[in-house]
This record gives structure tokens, sequence and C-alpha cells, in this order.
């Protein structure tokens, strides 16, 4: 099987699983024979779960094909270890790698930087796949890509997909809606397009593999994946509490968001910078003592939002590094950054080294 | 409400069904039917039904003569099954309520049914011109609700699958909820220098310009003194900045046009914040929230009677609401033929049919729409003829 390699960098296209369909591949035959798809896929679980990616460590490793199929059998994986918020993470970790990719090749694109051995996505392609293509239009070519009005979106295809919890901008009402559409910019075209990517990751899972005689076999070979991830998953899940609240040992990100605080924090980062705050046990009078330019009117509201765990841990838990990066909250990321995934994680280790070097003295 | 004032409504609503045949809404099969019974005086509503379990509708309607009937703004895969989540919801219309109880500046306490239902109108006006302008609706059924309001169902493509949190997205556009006043301004590069433009291309920014447009021509029109007196009523605008304000605006018409803002200094902020508040306070329509947001909502069926009024819920085409009245289009030409006999038990002033009475407490034949109205709202018993 030689699949087009763009199948290879958007597994979730219809046409890539028609493909993979048609070359009739029994998973559980690749299973047990040990096939690199599934090294693959068990990477690009464990990736997805661990670093907010699907992108392979060492991508001269694999070819289209393991790349290709290593999207359903992720799938299996996924469905097998059956944890909501591995689900969750995981379409979020495949929609975030379509995204900067479709980034990619659109900059390329628009470049006309087009190579002839990377086969690039194109944005109408992409409308087309989510029936957006009528749904979409370019306005103005001329203008370039930064301008806010660069695309008209239906409003019902815009309400579809924006999610009003990626701040006031995304808002309707703070929209230039108009004869029925919404203008966008380019990078907001890509952020609705990440959205879809989720969505259709998302969409089926998990599903029901055991039941069959194929199935049994399948989820019996893949047992001790499935256990290593559950153990990692938990193992991530646990955030490290940190009672103290010591800001000069805050990452880098959260520091740079307090600095600039000054009541006009855009949605999305007076909630990561609150969320940080409460998950260490401050509540909104203690933050808006300490940190008064986060006092915007709408903290205490956000505050009692995020401490409110309905019972079953967080539900609204304070977002992580790949979360970060994608609203352009990630700066000035020091050696430390290296070594967590979670702005907590980063500030967990950092207490700890002060501490170690207290005793020590 | 007695057993003679209930047969005799009950007859009565049979009556009207017999020569009324209410248009059914889109794939009405698909829909989950309600309806509340006059018997035992209940207001418990016989709900869950699909159109099979009704028969036909018309000889329904005829049979049982509900006090109330109700459809559902969602199609499900089975509208019959008993519990919501067994019905399987496949979308549902976009509707909006306008109701007279919620209208912020009128005290139903303290204004005629007649003025409430004409306020409700402006709103409904209001509503239609976001719907149409800014949404682009087109699919788009106005609904005299036969009580105190009206109803908007949109029915163009793409709305029936919106769930909750897109509808609420609907609404606060409407109610202009948590708009960012300040944001209508933004900071564009022009030419390697930046410019502080209003948002003209839709949205609350667009209208905001309309309204600056319209008061910089009232006020280019002014003698001078009394134009620096219009722009010094504004908080945070004196003298100094009016005079910049009327040189930047009243002089560059082309730059009000392009919604250019920089030119007029400071002030032109606090006219653009308090423009927008009046935009807002003129422009949005008070729509009851959850009536939207709710995608398994029942609501009443048009052409049916309300009630708890006696009144037609009717259906208006478009031409038809500026001079809608409902407190005569929307009473029944049957119940206007004869007068009726009914003990009254709380008086007072009823307009209907295009005239006034007033109705002293006691036994009195009225006109029947008079007497339907009272009895709906247990205002009256029937009595002897």
């Amino acid at each position: 099987m030689r699949p087009d390699p763009l199948y290879a960098r958007y597994p979730f296209l219809d046409a890539a699983r028609a493909a993979v369909q048609a070359a009739d591949i029994s998973p559980p035959r690749l299973v047990t024979e040990g096939d690199p798809a599934v090294d693959r896929a068990r990477e690009r679980v464990e990736r997805a779960l661990m670093s907010g990616t699907v992108a392979p460590e060492t991508p001269e490793r694999w070819s289209d094909r393991d790349e290709l199929l290593s999207y359903p059998i992720a799938r299996i994986l996924v469905s097998l270890v059956d944890v909501p918020a591995a689900v969750e993470k995981y379409a979020d970790a495949e929609a975030e790698t379509a995204f900067e990719r479709l980034r990619t090749d659109f900059a390329a694109d628009d470049a006309e930087l087009r190579s002839v051995s990377t086969p690039r996505a194109d944005l109408s392609t992409f409308l087309d796949e989510f029936d957006l293509d009528g749904a979409v239009r370019r306005v103005a070519d001329e203008r370039g890509g930064s301008a806010p009005d660069a695309f008209r979106v239906d409003v019902t295809a815009y309400l579809r997909l924006a999610d009003p919890d990626w701040g006031a901008d995304w808002r309707l009402v703070n929209r230039d809606l108009a004869d029925g559409a919404v203008p966008v910019a380019t990078d907001e075209l890509h952020r609705l397009l990440r959205e879809a990517v989720r969505r259709r990751v998302a969409s089926g899972l998990p599903f029901e593999v055991r039941g069959s005689t194929g199935g049994d076999a399948l989820a019996a070979a893949l047992d001790d994946d499935v256990t290593a991830l559950r153990d990692r998953l938990a193992e991530r899940e646990r955030l490290p509490s940190v009672e103290t609240v010591t800001p000069e040992r805050f990452p880098p990100c959260i520091q740079a968001l307090l600095d600039r605080a000054d009541g006009d924090l855009p949605a999305h980062s007076a909630f990561a910078v609150t969320a940080f705050l409460v998950s260490l046990g401050l509540d909104a009078d203690a933050i808006a003592e300490r940190w008064p330019g986060l006092d915007d009117g709408n903290l205490s509201y956000r505050a009692t939002v995020l401490a409110d765990d309905g019972g079953g841990g967080s539900q609204y838990p304070a977002p992580s590094c790949a979360t970060m990066q994608t609203f352009g909250d990630c700066v000035n990321p020091d050696e430390r950054c290296e070594t967590i995934d979670h702005p907590r994680r980063y500030y967990a280790a950092a207490v700890a080294a002060a501490e170690r070097s207290t005793s020590d003295d | 409400m007695d057993r003679r004032t209930r047969n005799y409504l009950s007859g009565r609503f049979g009556d009207y069904y017999r020569s009324a045949d209410p248009a059914l809404p889109p794939a009405p099969e698909r829909r989950e039917w309600g309806h509340i019974p006059w018997t035992s005086g209940s207001t418990t509503m016989v709900r869950h039904q699909s159109i099979y379990d009704l028969g036909d509708v018309a000889d329904f309607l005829q049979r049982e003569a509900p006090r109330h009937v109700y459809f559902s703004a969602a199609r499900y895969d089975d509208p019959g099954a008993g519990s919501m989540d067994d019905k399987g919801w496949q979308g549902a219309d976009l509707v909006f309520d306008l109701d007279a109880d919620h209208l912020p500046g009128v005290d139903p306490e303290a204004v005629t049914y007649a003025e409430m239902l004409a306020a409700c109108k402006d709103a409904l006006c209001r509503l239609l011109d976001l719907l149409e302008t800014d949404f682009g609706f087109e699919d788009v059924t106005v609904v005299f609700s036969g009580g105190r309001g009206y109803h908007v169902h949109v029915r163009d493509d793409g709305v029936a699958d919106l769930d909750s949190a897109a509808r609420r997205e609907v609404v606060d556009y409407v109610r202009a909820v948590d708009l960012d006043v300040e944001g209508l301004v933004r900071t564009r590069a022009v030419g390697g220098a930046t410019r502080r433009e209003l948002r003209t291309g839709g949205g609350w920014g667009r209208r905001t310009h309309h309204r600056l447009r319209s008061f910089v021509t009232d006020v280019r029109d002014l003698p001078a003194d009394e134009a620096t007196e219009r722009l010094t009523a504004f908080d945070g605008i004196g003298e100094g900045r009016a005079e910049t304000l009327l040189d930047a605006f009243v002089d560059n018409e082309r730059a009000v046009e392009r919604g250019n803002v920089e030119a007029g200094g400071p002030g032109a902020r606090r006219l653009v914040e308090a423009l927008a508040a009046e935009t807002v306070a003129a422009e949005t329509a008070p729509i009851d929230e959850p009536v939207t947001t709710d995608t398994r909502r029942l609501i009443r069926l048009p052409g049916t009677l309300h009630g708890g009024s006696g009144l037609v819920v009717r259906r208006l085409d478009r031409d038809e609401i500026d001079d809608f009245d409902p407190l005569v289009d929307a009473v029944p030409e049957r119940f206007t033929r004869r007068s009726v006999r009914v003990a009254v038990t709380d008086p007072g002033t009823v307009e209907l049919d295009g005239d006034t009475f007033t109705v002293d407490a006691g036994e009195q034949t009225v006109p029947e729409c008079v007497a339907v109205f009272l009895m709906t709202r247990g205002r009256a018993r029937k009595v002897k003829e």
C-alpha cells in the first residue's frame, strides 16, 4: 500500500478512511504481526495524552503507510482506554497537530512555495471536507490574510464551530454580523477548521471494540498497551498540589500574564491565569488583593466558576502548556519548561527544587 | 372555573374549530404535540403525543376543543416517545418569544392591555430588523401569541441543528448582552500610521455608526451654539472636545461615513460610547431567553385559540404587521355575532373588537367576545340566558 502522502498528514479525511478501507487491512493482523503502524499508533495516543500533539518524535522512522494506518488503530486504542478525558485529549491533540500542519500548508500556498515533493492541503479541499464550501467565502485577496474580514462565514456555520469560551472576541455579539455572515480573519478561519477537525475526530469515540471474535482478540492483544496508557493518563491527571503561593516560582507564562494584567487581558488569558491561581486554592478576594490588575469586574464570577468542582475534579482545569501555546500565552519558556507539560507541574517542580535547596543548607 | 362556564367555553371553542383549519407546521409528523383540555379545570398538559395519536388534527380540534394547543419547535425520530431522551432529537426551529410582561419600562400594572401589546409590537419590529438585516434570515414566521405577545419561528437552512449554547449566542446578540462597547472602535494600520475606526461593516458597530451619522446630520443643521450644546450634553464632552468633534465630523462628512474617529480626539470615544448605549437601548429586543435556548420547547399552534383570552393565535404576513391590531384582528369572527349573559366577578374596562367596554360587577349581557375574554381570564362566569 502506497497511500497519498496527504492522507498520512491528515488521516481523518474521508478519502483517507476510504483508502484504508479499500486496502482491506485488518487491524487485528497488524497487531498480532507487530506492524510498525501499531507502534506508531501507540506513540500517537501516548503523545496525544502526554504532550497534546500526535506528531511523531522521529518522523523519519515512519512511512506514509504507517502514519495513515496508525490513525484507525489509535482510535481503537483510545476506545479501549475508554476514559472521557482520554477521548477529549486525543481529539484535541489530533486537531492541534492538523491545525499546525494546515497553517504551514496554507502559508506555503499563499507564498506560492508549493513544493512538489510535499503535498500541501489547500483551503478549498478542507472547506469542502467539512461541508463548509458553501458557508465560507473569501472576501478580499488584495487586503491580505491579516484583514479582519478576509473571509465571511455563514452565521449558522460560525455558531456551530465557534466556542464562546474562546474569549469575548469570539462572542457573536462582538462580531460584525451582516446579511447572515460573520467576517473572520484568516487565522480565525483556521481556528474554526481546527474545531471542525476536533469534532470529526471525537465523533464516534469511544466505540465498542469488543463483542466479536476479532474485536475480542484485538482487545486482548492490545491489553498491555491500554493498561500502560491508562496509567500514564492517571499519572498525568494527578497534578501536584502545591499549597504555598510563591509568585516568584510561577512559570514564566503565568508571570508574564500577571505582569500584563491591568484589567484588559484577553478573556482566554484572564481565564488561564485565574484558573492557575484558583488551582492553588486562592479565591477571588485573595486574587484581587494580590493582583488588582486581574480584578476586571468578572474576576469573582470567573473564580467562582473555576473553583466549582461539581464533586468530581475541577470542571475547568487550569490550561496545559499545549493550550497556552495555542492561545499565544506561552512566553519566555526556560529550561524547566522543557521538562513539563503543565504550568502547575512547572510550579510544583520549582517549589520542590527551592525546598530542596533550603533543606540542604 | 365552574362547570357551566367550562362547558360553555369548550362548546364555543369547538364551534370555532368547526370552521377553522389551522395550518400545520412543516413536518408535523416529526413534532411532539401537546394540549391542555378544559376538563376538570386542570392545567395539566397532555404531551408526548405524535400527530398519529391525535388523528386528523382538524378533527381532533373539533372533537376535543382543547383550552390550549401546542407543538414542538423540535423534530424527533419518535415524537410520541414518553421521555425526551427516547424521542431522538433531530433539530429544532429557532424560536423567539416576546412577552409584554418582560418589556423593560412597561409596568403591566400601570398600562392597559392595548398599550402593552403596542409596546410589544415595537419590540417585535426591532427583533425582525435584527433577524433580517443582521442574521439575514428569510424563512421567518411571525405569530401573535393570543396572549401578551408575539412568537417568531425561524426555519432557515442551518438553524435546526444549533445547540442550546449556539442559540444563547443568538439571544445575547439580539439583547446586546456582553457587548464590548470599547471594542466597537478598533485601531487599524493605515500606511505606517494607526487610525481609530468605528466598525462599520456589521453588528452593533454598524448600528452605532448609523446612529452617529444621523446624529452628525442633525447637528450639522443646527446653529453653532446649539450644536455645541447637543455635544456637551454627553458625559465627558466639554466645550473643548465639542469643538474638536464639530471640526472633525461636521466639516468632514467622509470621515464620519468611513467611521474614522481619529480626528475627533478623545471626545470621539465618549460620543461613540454614548451613542452605542443609545443604540442598544433603542434597537435590542427583550426576548425571553429560555424559550429560545430550550431546544425541546412546545409552542402554541397558529390558528388555535388561546384559552386564557379567547383570542386567535394568529399567523401574520410580513406586510400585515404594521396595521395589525391584536384586539381587533385576533378576535374570532364567530364570537362577534351575538351577546351572552355572564356574572362578572372582576369588573373593569375591556378593549376589544374596536370598542371599549366598561364592565360592572354582577350579571349582565355583553358581546360574546368580551364574555369569552372575561371568562377565560377568570373574571366572569356563565349564567343562564
